[in-house]
């Protein structure tokens, strides 16, 4: 498998990941608790939205983009292209950000640290990582 | 010597890994999905619920109204009430600008939180509700589920040292008659969609969650604002 076939499958992990918080945030999922735990708190502060929409869509719709990214190029035309690899480097910059500003807000701001959050931000990290390698080797490919 | 070739990535091994992924993502969120979503259930599914009644605590006619879902065994309660509580009693209700209503929201991961509800509701009826309140969240554990069997015992020490007439407290407790209205509480805060404990519904708003005071006080103040608004936009009588 190429990196960014791993890019797409970790991606789609991604996307599985991102809608079972989605799917917490609106209530489908998840049991009543009492208010100890780290993904109560966080799910339920101010900075579960962004600009009026759940963090946990955004990440949904960052999961999937990444995916189809990845997806159309390894097996579309797209294969031997290098514009999938920038484009993957610039999505994931991105997530890399976003997801540095999430961990921030919980450690100095809401004071919990919720496990899926951390999970995911890891796996950005990873995605991020791979997408650089992915343009190195893509680096000499036409545009 | 020969180049080496660059071999083909294999496909059918990406759309494999993709299928797999895909599969147990779905059934991990189908499972997610088909669990029962209330972890809430009452002791006798048989008991008839009573009316919903908060237990208030302030002026009730006070601009802001604030109701707190809070279960008795729940740490997060516990630390809110012995921590934050203070302070918005001093600085919030006691000053008039809130009023406060305490309704029971029993979870069920928590094996004495009935009989605590049962405890503070006995006490209530001899006037003894705060103080109890306050006894029964500052000696969680010396009452929980992995504390005791037998919290009566301890909840009847602290009812002794309230001042509460003990025999009629016990009366009351065992009869457990407080039942049917801790039920519709707890009934009360799943209709509004309670998802954990502590929750305040300060104004229009609901938080979930052990807040600071300080993020508290915010809210109690946009609640006062929008309040002074509602206020001066209704005519007033000739």
């Amino acid at each position: 498998m190429t990196r960014r076939m791993l890019v797409a499958v970790l991606a789609l992990g991604g996307v599985f990941l991102a809608a079972y918080l989605t799917l917490y945030h609106y209530g489908y999922v998840g049991s009543l608790a009492c208010g100890t735990g780290g993904c109560e708190k966080v799910q339920g502060s101010s900075w579960a939205n962004f600009l009026g929409v759940p963090v946990a869509l955004w990440g949904t719709g960052y999961y999937m983009s990444v995916f189809a990214v990845a997806t159309a190029g390894s097996l579309g035309p797209w294969v031997e292209r290098r514009w999938p690899s920038g484009a993957l480097v610039f999505l994931n910059g991105w997530g890399v950000l976003f997801s540095a500003y999430l961990t921030w807000a919980e450690v100095a701001r809401i004071h919990a640290i919720c496990r899926y959050c951390v999970v995911s931000a890891g796996l950005v990290v990873v995605l991020f990582s791979l997408s650089l390698l992915d343009l190195r080797d893509y680096r000499r490919a036409p545009q | 010597m020969t180049k080496p070739v660059k071999k083909k990535p294999s496909n059918s091994r990406f759309v494999g890994a993709i299928l797999l992924v895909a599969v147990v993502g779905v059934a991990v969120l189908g499972y997610a999905l088909s669990r029962p979503r209330a972890g809430v259930k009452p002791v006798d599914p048989s008991l008839a619920a009573g009316t919903a009644e908060g237990y208030l605590v302030g002026n009730a006619d006070a601009p802001v109204q604030v109701i707190e879902f809070g279960d008795f065994e729940c740490p997060a309660c516990g630390q809110w009430a012995t921590l934050t509580e203070p302070d918005v009693r001093e600085r919030l209700i006691n000053t008039g600008l809130v009023s406060f209503r305490f309704y029971d929201f029993p979870l069920d991961m928590h094996k004495n939180t009935w009989p605590a509800s049962n405890a503070v509701a006995c006490a209530a009826d001899q006037g003894k509700f705060l103080d109890m309140h306050d006894r029964v969240f500052a000696t969680q554990d010396r009452w929980n589920g992995e504390a005791t069997n037998n919290p009566k015992k301890v909840f009847l020490q602290l009812a002794a040292e309230s001042g509460i007439d003990t025999a009629k407290w016990e009366d009351c407790f065992d009869s457990q008659q407080h039942y049917p209205r801790i039920k519709a509480n707890l009934q009360e805060g799943v209709r509004r969609g309670i998802g954990q404990t502590p929750t305040f519904i300060i104004g229009t708003k609901m938080i979930p969650g052990n807040i600071p005071f300080d993020e508290f006080r915010k809210y109690v103040d946009a609640a006062a604002a929008e309040a002074a608004q509602a206020a001066k936009a209704t005519p007033s009588k000739p």
